[in-house]
C-alpha cells in the first residue's frame, strides 16, 4: 500500500517522457529526451502547479494560460491555483503542490518577504520553485526568478508619456496599490523620467488600488480641482482605463491617458485612438520560459538559466499596437 | 469663584436654579446630536472649502454628489435589511453580480439555440435589477426558512455572487458596453454618464430611490411593519405580521438596490468587470450608521442614510481633491464613522434620560 | 418612637415634571416601614434619593437628627444605607460565596482571597436565611429565581446596614421563601436595623409592616402605625377611592358559544395535554395554575404561535385549521401577552404605532397611510380604554405599566376580536391599574365578548372570572364556577395530578 504512490509515479514518470517525445518532437528541448526512465528525477511526478494571483485581471489570466498551455504542451499534468494575493491561502496551496508531490511549482507570489517560507518549504521537499512576474526579497531559494523589468517599462511609459505632452504641462498620476513592490517601482520609473523635464508639473498623485471604478472617481475629482491638467499617467492598464472614462465624460477629451502592463482592453482603446500609450509586460513569454526552465531542471537536475532574469518590457502605441496579441508584441 | 458659587447653594438648600437651563441645554444638544450628520456634513465643507476654492463649486458639488449617488442606493438598501435587525454584505458582491450580467448581456448577448440576442438597454437594466432582486431573495429564504443567522448568509453570498460574477466572463472584463445600431441596444450611457437639466441622470435615479424609500418606510403599512419587526419580532408576529415575508422583502430590495448601483456604475466606467464595487458593502453600511440607523434595528431613516452617504462621499472626495494621501484617507474615515457611532449613543442616552425625566 | 432617617420637603423635578411634591417621610428605628403607592407615585424616586442615586430639587435629608448629603450610592453605603433593588444584580456564573463577596472579598496576607473564610460566612448567611442545605460553593445561575434573591439579601445582610431599603424582594419568591424573609426581616428589627419595604402585596405586608406611608401621585398621602389600618383603608388612600370596586364582577348574561377547543395538545418542554374548553359571549373564564402548568402554551397555540399535534378550534362555530396567527386573528381571536416587553410592544415606536400595528392595512387610502385616520383610530382607543401618555406620538417605553398593557389590549381590540385572550392581565402593574383592567374586562364581557385569562392570583382569578379553569402539567385538572369556587380547592387543583370533579 505504501508503495503504491511511488510505482505510481515512476509509471508516470515514463508515460511523462514518452509523451513529452511524441507531442514535443520539434521543441527546442529535445536534447533532453535521452533522460527518459534512466535519469533518477529530483522529483518523480509530472505535476506543474500553477500559481497566481487572481485571474480577474486578465495579465494574470493570461500568465495563467500560458503557462497552463506550456506545461501541457510539454507534456505534464497541470494544477492552476490562484492565491488572490493572500499570502495564507499561498502558503496552503504550497502544501497542497507539497502533498501531491509536484514536479514543479510556477508561480507568481503574494508578496515579496512573506512568500519565501512557502518557497523554502517546497525547496527542501524538492520541488524547485520558478518565480514569474515579481520577485522574493532573497535569492537562492527559488530556482528562478524571471520578472518583466517593471523600472525599464516604467522608463519608457515615463519618456512617451513626455513625448505625448510636449514636455510641458500639468499631469496627475494614479498609482497601484501601495502595498505593492511593483507600484512604487513603476512610479519611480516614471518619476526618474517626468522630473527631468522642468516644465512638466504633478498636480495631484493619488492610489486608486489598481481598481477601475476607483480610478474613475477619483481621476473626476482631480479634474474638478485641478482643471488646467493635459496628461494622467496611470500605474497599470485597469487604472487607465478608468481616468479614460472620467476623461471622456467630462469637457476635456484630449486629455492623454497611458498605462502600464499592455491589457487587451488598452491595446484596443489605442488603435480607437482612445488611450495613448501603454507598456506591455511580456507575461505570456515569461511564464511559458518559466515552464521551458522548470522541464529543463526537472530533467537534467539543474538549473539552466542564473536565478535572476529580468526580461524588457515593449512601448506600445498606435505604431505597434495592431501586433499586440495576449501579452505579446509579434517580433519581440 | 466656583467655590463661593457651589457654598451659597449649599446654604440655601434651594433648588439649584440652573436646572430648567440645564435641561435646555440637553434638549439643544439632543438637537444638535440627532441632526448631527447635517452638522458634520456642514463641518466638512467648511473645511474643504477653506483648503480648496475648486471644492464649493457647481461642478464639484454636482460631481460630488454623483459620486454619492451609487452608495447612496447602495445604503438605501441595506438601511431596509438593518431596520429588520439583519445585515446585508453581499449588496457589493451583487452590484458586481448584476454588472457582469448586464455587461455580458449588451457585449456578447444571450447565446440560444440558433444564434445570438440582443436586448434593448431597458430590458438589460430591468434584467440586471431582477438579478439583484433574485439574489436577495436566496438571501432571505436562507435567513427565514433555513433559520441562517443574516451576517453569515449573506456573508456566503457575498462569496458565491462575486464568484457568480467572476464564472460569468471567467474573470475577464467587458471593456465595450457602448453596443450597435444594428443590435439595437445603444444607450447604457444614459443612466451614468447623462445629464438631464445639468444634473446626472444618477442623481435623479438616486433621488428618485429616495423619495420612494422615504414614501414606503413613513408612509406604507409594508414601511410600518419593517420597523416594528426589527423593534421587537416577536411582538410583530403577535399583531399578526407575516415577518418572514417582511425580511425576504428587504432583501430583495436590497439586492434590487445593489444591483441599479451596480449598473449606474458600470454604466459610468462604460465597461463591466467581476471586481465592480468589491467591498462597497462596508461603506453602504457604514453611510446607514452614520445616519442614525441602529444596527440592532427597528430605528433609523432614510434621509438619514443618504446624508451618511453624503457624509462618506464629500470625505472622500474632498481628501482627493485636497492630495490627502490613501493611507490618511482611511484613517480619517474610520475615524468619523466610529466618531459618529459614539454621538449615536450619547444621543440614545440623552433622549433616554429626557424620556425619563419627562414621563 | 426615635426617627433614624427623615426627609424634610424633599421634592423633586425631571424637567418641568414633578415627580415629588414637597415630600417630608419618616423612616423609625429598627421599625419596618412600608411603602405603598400606584407605580409612578413617587415611592421608588424616594427610595433612589434615600441611597444616594439620585438628588433632590430642594429639601433636606436627616440621619439620626444630622443633615447628610448623600451624593452617590457608596456614600449613602459608608452611613449605613443599603438598598436591594427589585432587579437582581447578581453573577450567574460566579458560586453563592463569590456572590456574597463580590467587590469586597475576605483577604489573607493582604492579597489573597481567603476562600475558606468566605465559604464560612456564606455558610452563616445562608443559615441565617434558612437555607441550610444550599452549599455556599453552588453556582448562583443554577438556583430558582427565589433563592437568587435571597442571595441578593445576604449581600445585604454581610454589610453593617442601619438602614435597608428593600424594593419589592418577593415578587419572585414561593410562599415558604417569603417566611423566610420576613423571619429575616424580624430578626433585623430585633438587631435595630431600619427596613424600609416597598411592596405591592397587601396581605403580606400587613403582615410584618410596622408602619405604612402611602404615596399618590408624588405625594405623601397617609402615614399611619399599621396596627391602626385595614386593608380596605390602604387601597382608598392608594387609589383614592373604595376598595369594594377594585375587581368588578362581569354580571352579563352568557350566550353562545364562542370559542370552542377540543382536544389540543401541544408537544414540548412545557406541554398542553388534550386540552378541551369553551368560552361564550359574555363570559369572563379564568386559568389558574402554577407556572409551567402550560397556560401560556395553550393560549399561545389558541393564537397560532405555536403548532398543535393535535385538536380542534372552532371559532364562532367555524373550524379554523390553518392555526397561523393572521388565520386566528381573522376568526377573531386576539391574544395580550404576558410579558409585555418581551412580546407586546415594540419600544422603539410610538404609542400611537403600537396600538396600530395589527390594523395597519385598515389605515390606508391609495395605499398609502392616512395621518388622519391613523390618529382619530388612536386617539378614540386612548380615550376609550383611558390611556394616560405623553402623546401619541411619544415612545411607548414612557408610559407606566399599566398605560403600556392599555396599549396592547387596545391594539387587540382593533382587531375586531370575539374572544379576548389575556395571559396574566394585571402582572406587574399597580393597584389602580389592576382595578381599570379588571373593569375593562368585565366591560368588554357585557359588550359581547368571550374573555379568557390567565391569572396567578388567586384573590384575582376568586373575584373576576365567571369560571375557573385550573391547570396542572399541561391538563386542565379541574373546573369551578363563581359560586363554588374556594381558595383551598384552587391550591389544591393547581398541585394535582389527576382530573377533579368539579362541583358545579
Amino acid at each position: 500500500m505504501r508503495y503504491l504512490p511511488s510505482r505510481r509515479a515512476f509509471l508516470a514518470v515514463g508515460a511523462a517522457s514518452v509523451l513529452a517525445l511524441s507531442a514535443c518532437g520539434g521543441s527546442d528541448d529535445s536534447s533532453s529526451s535521452s533522460s527518459s526512465g534512466s535519469s533518477a528525477a529530483p522529483a518523480a511526478s509530472k505535476l506543474i502547479v500553477i500559481i497566481t494571483p487572481s485571474p480577474d485581471n486578465v495579465f494574470f489570466k493570461a500568465e495563467q494560460e500560458a503557462a497552463d498551455a506550456q506545461a501541457k504542451k510539454l507534456g505534464y499534468e497541470t494544477l492552476v491555483l490562484s492565491h488572490d494575493d493572500d499570502p495564507t491561502k499561498q502558503s496552503q496551496q504550497f502544501d497542497t503542490a507539497i502533498s501531491r508531490k509536484a514536479a514543479a511549482i510556477i508561480l507568481d507570489n503574494a508578496g515579496a518577504d512573506a512568500s519565501v517560507t512557502a518557497i523554502q518549504r517546497a525547496k527542501d521537499a524538492q520541488i524547485p520553485t520558478f518565480l514569474i512576474d515579481r520577485e522574493i526579497n532573497k535569492t537562492g531559494v527559488a530556482v528562478a526568478q524571471i520578472v518583466s523589468n517593471n523600472a525599464q517599462g516604467a522608463g519608457l511609459g515615463g519618456q512617451e508619456f513626455a513625448k505625448l505632452m510636449g514636455g510641458k504641462g500639468e499631469y496627475a498620476e494614479l498609482t497601484g496599490k501601495p502595498t505593492d513592490t511593483n507600484a512604487g517601482v513603476r512610479s519611480k520609473g516614471y518619476h526618474g523620467v517626468l522630473d527631468q523635464y522642468p516644465d512638466l508639473k504633478m498636480v495631484a498623485q493619488q492610489s486608486a488600488n489598481w481598481d477601475q471604478a476607483e480610478a474613475l472617481q477619483k481621476t473626476q475629482t482631480i479634474l474638478q480641482a485641478h482643471p488646467n491638467i493635459k496628461g494622467i499617467i496611470a500605474g497599470n492598464d485597469t487604472m487607465a482605463l478608468g481616468a479614460y472614462a472620467a476623461v471622456q465624460a467630462s469637457n476635456k477629451k484630449d486629455i492623454i491617458v497611458t498605462g502600464f502592463d499592455g491589457s487587451p482592453d488598452v491595446v484596443s482603446s489605442i488603435l480607437k485612438k482612445g488611450i495613448k500609450a501603454t507598456v506591455l509586460q511580456p507575461a505570456s513569454k515569461i511564464a511559458e520560459m518559466a515552464v521551458d526552465q522548470a522541464d529543463a531542471y526537472i530533467k537534467n537536475g539543474k538549473a539552466d538559466q542564473p536565478e535572476k532574469q529580468s526580461i524588457d518590457c515593449v512601448l506600445v502605441n498606435p505604431d505597434n499596437a495592431g501586433t499586440v496579441k495576449n501579452f505579446a508584441v509579434a517580433g519581440s | 469663584m466656583t467655590d463661593t458659587h457651589v457654598a451659597a447653594h449649599r446654604q440655601a438648600a434651594a433648588p439649584p436654579p440652573d436646572a430648567p437651563r440645564h435641561t435646555a441645554l440637553a434638549r439643544a444638544a439632543l438637537l444638535l446630536l440627532r441632526g448631527r450628520t447635517l452638522v458634520v456634513l456642514v463641518l466638512l465643507v467648511i473645511i474643504f472649502s477653506s483648503i480648496s476654492s475648486e471644492y464649493l463649486t457647481q461642478s464639484n458639488l454636482i460631481l460630488m454628489t454623483k459620486h454619492v449617488a451609487i452608495n447612496a442606493i447602495l445604503a438605501i438598501g441595506v438601511t431596509f435589511v438593518i431596520l429588520t435587525g439583519g445585515i446585508d454584505l453581499s449588496v457589493g458582491s451583487i452590484a458586481g453580480l448584476a454588472s457582469m450580467v448586464s455587461g455580458g448581456l449588451l457585449f456578447k448577448g444571450l447565446n440560444v439555440p440558433g444564434g445570438t440576442i440582443f436586448f434593448s438597454v431597458a430590458v438589460v437594466i430591468l434584467i440586471g435589477i431582477v438579478v439583484g432582486a433574485l439574489v436577495g431573495a436566496v438571501n432571505g429564504l436562507l435567513i427565514t426558512r433555513f433559520r441562517v443567522a443574516p451576517f453569515i448568509a449573506t456573508l456566503g453570498m457575498l462569496y458565491v455572487a462575486r464568484g457568480a460574477a467572476q464564472l460569468h466572463s471567467d474573470g475577464g472584463t467587458y471593456p465595450d458596453l457602448a453596443g450597435t445600431e444594428a443590435r439595437g441596444n445603444t444607450g447604457f450611457g444614459f443612466i451614468g454618464v447623462d445629464s438631464i437639466l445639468g444634473i446626472p441622470v444618477a442623481v435623479w435615479i438616486m433621488v428618485m430611490v429616495a423619495a420612494a424609500a422615504v414614501l414606503v418606510t413613513t408612509k406604507t403599512p409594508f414601511g410600518k411593519r419593517i420597523f416594528a419587526v426589527g423593534g421587537n419580532e416577536r411582538a410583530a408576529v403577535l399583531s399578526g405580521i407575516r415577518v418572514n415575508r417582511i425580511k425576504i422583502s428587504v432583501y430583495v430590495i436590497s439586492g434590487a438596490c445593489a444591483a441599479l448601483a451596480g449598473l449606474l456604475l458600470t454604466s459610468e466606467l462604460g465597461a463591466a468587470y467581476p471586481d465592480t464595487a468589491t467591498t462597497y458593502e462596508l461603506n453602504a453600511i457604514a453611510a446607514a450608521v452614520l445616519g442614525g440607523t441602529a444596527l440592532s434595528g427597528g430605528r433609523g431613516t432614510i434621509i438619514g442614510t443618504v446624508m451618511g452617504a453624503f457624509v462618506i462621499g464629500f470625505l472622500s472626495d474632498g481628501l482627493v481633491l485636497v492630495g490627502v494621501s490613501t493611507f490618511w484617507q482611511s484613517v480619517v474615515k474610520g475615524a468619523v464613522i466610529v466618531f459618529a457611532v459614539i454621538t449615536e449613543q450619547a444621543q440614545q442616552r440623552l433622549q433616554s434620560t429626557l424620556t425619563r425625566r419627562t414621563a | 418612637m426615635p426617627e433614624i432617617l427623615e426627609a424634610h420637603h424633599i421634592s423633586k423635578k425631571y424637567g418641568g415634571v414633578r415627580a415629588l411634591k414637597d415630600v417630608t417621610f419618616t423612616a423609625y428605628r429598627g421599625q419596618v416601614n412600608v411603602l405603598v403607592g400606584e407605580n409612578g407615585a413617587g415611592k421608588s424616586t424616594l427610595m433612589k434619593i434615600l441611597s444616594g442615586s439620585e438628588q433632590p430639587t430642594s429639601g433636606e435629608i436627616l440621619l439620626d437628627g444630622e443633615p447628610v448629603q448623600l451624593g452617590s450610592p457608596r456614600e449613602a453605603q459608608a452611613r449605613g444605607i443599603g438598598i436591594i433593588h427589585q432587579e437582581l444584580s447578581l453573577f450567574p456564573n460566579l458560586t453563592i460565596a463569590d456572590n456574597l463577596f463580590a467587590g469586597r472579598e475576605l483577604r489573607r496576607g493582604g492579597r489573597f482571597v481567603d476562600a475558606a473564610a468566605q465559604r464560612r460566612r456564606a455558610r452563616e448567611v445562608l443559615q441565617r436565611l434558612g437555607q441550610d442545605r444550599l452549599a455556599p460553593d453552588t453556582l448562583v445561575g443554577d438556583l430558582p429565581i427565589g433563592q437568587q434573591q435571597l442571595v441578593e439579601i445576604g449581600r445585604a445582610l454581610l454589610t453593617d446596614v442601619r438602614v435597608l431599603i428593600m424594593d419589592e424582594p418577593t415578587s419572585a419568591l414561593s410562599n415558604h421563601e417569603v417566611d423566610v424573609l420576613f423571619g429575616v426581616m424580624a430578626e433585623l428589627r430585633r438587631d435595630d436595623v431600619t427596613v424600609i419595604y416597598i411592596s405591592h402585596k397587601l396581605d403580606e405586608f400587613r403582615r410584618i409592616g410596622d408602619w405604612v406611608t402611602v404615596f399618590r401621585d408624588g405625594g405623601l398621602v397617609a402615614h399611619e402605625s399599621m396596627s391602626r389600618t385595614d386593608t380596605g383603608w390602604i387601597v382608598r388612600q392608594m387609589v383614592g377611592r373604595d376598595p369594594d370596586s377594585l375587581y368588578a364582577r362581569n354580571s352579563a348574561p352568557v350566550g353562545d358559544v364562542l370559542l370552542d377547543v377540543r382536544g389540543l395538545t401541544v408537544p414540548g418542554p412545557v406541554q398542553v395535554d388534550d386540552v378541551s374548553l369553551t368560552v361564550r359571549a359574555g363570559e369572563v373564564v379564568g386559568i389558574y395554575g402554577l407556572m409551567g402548568a402550560g397556560r401560556t402554551e395553550l393560549v399561545e397555540t389558541l393564537m397560532g404561535m405555536r403548532r398543535p399535534s393535535a385538536g380542534d378550534v372552532v371559532i364562532r362555530g367555524t373550524h379554523e385549521p390553518k392555526g397561523t396567527v393572521q388565520a386566528r386573528m381573522a376568526a377573531g381571536l386576539a391574544l395580550v401577552p404576558e410579558d409585555r416587553q418581551r412580546d407586546g410592544l415594540v419600544p422603539t415606536m410610538s404609542v400611537r404605532e403600537n396600538i396600530l400595528l395589527a390594523t395597519l392595512a385598515r389605515m390606508t387610502r391609495g395605499g398609502l397611510l392616512n395621518g388622519g385616520t391613523e390618529q382619530r383610530t388612536a386617539d378614540g382607543k386612548v380615550g376609550e380604554l383611558a390611556i394616560k401618555s405623553p402623546g401619541l406620538g411619544a415612545l411607548v417605553t414612557a408610559l407606566s405599566g399599566g398605560n403600556q398593557q392599555k396599549v396592547v389590549l387596545a391594539r387587540a381590540l382593533l382587531t375586531d376580536p370575539v374572544v379576548l385572550l389575556l395571559d396574566e392581565p394585571t402582572r406587574g402593574i399597580d393597584v389602580g391599574a389592576k382595578a381599570q383592567i379588571a373593569a375593562l374586562m368585565a366591560d368588554l364581557a357585557a359588550q359581547g365578548f368571550g374573555v379568557l385569562f390567565i391569572s396567578s392570583e388567586l384573590a384575582e382569578v376568586m373575584a373576576m372570572a365567571d369560571r375557573v379553569l385550573v391547570m396542572a402539567r399541561g391538563r386542565v385538572t379541574a373546573e369551578f364556577t363563581a359560586g363554588s369556587v374556594t381558595e383551598e380547592a384552587l391550591v389544591a387543583a393547581s398541585a394535582s395530578d389527576s382530573v377533579l370533579e368539579a362541583t358545579k
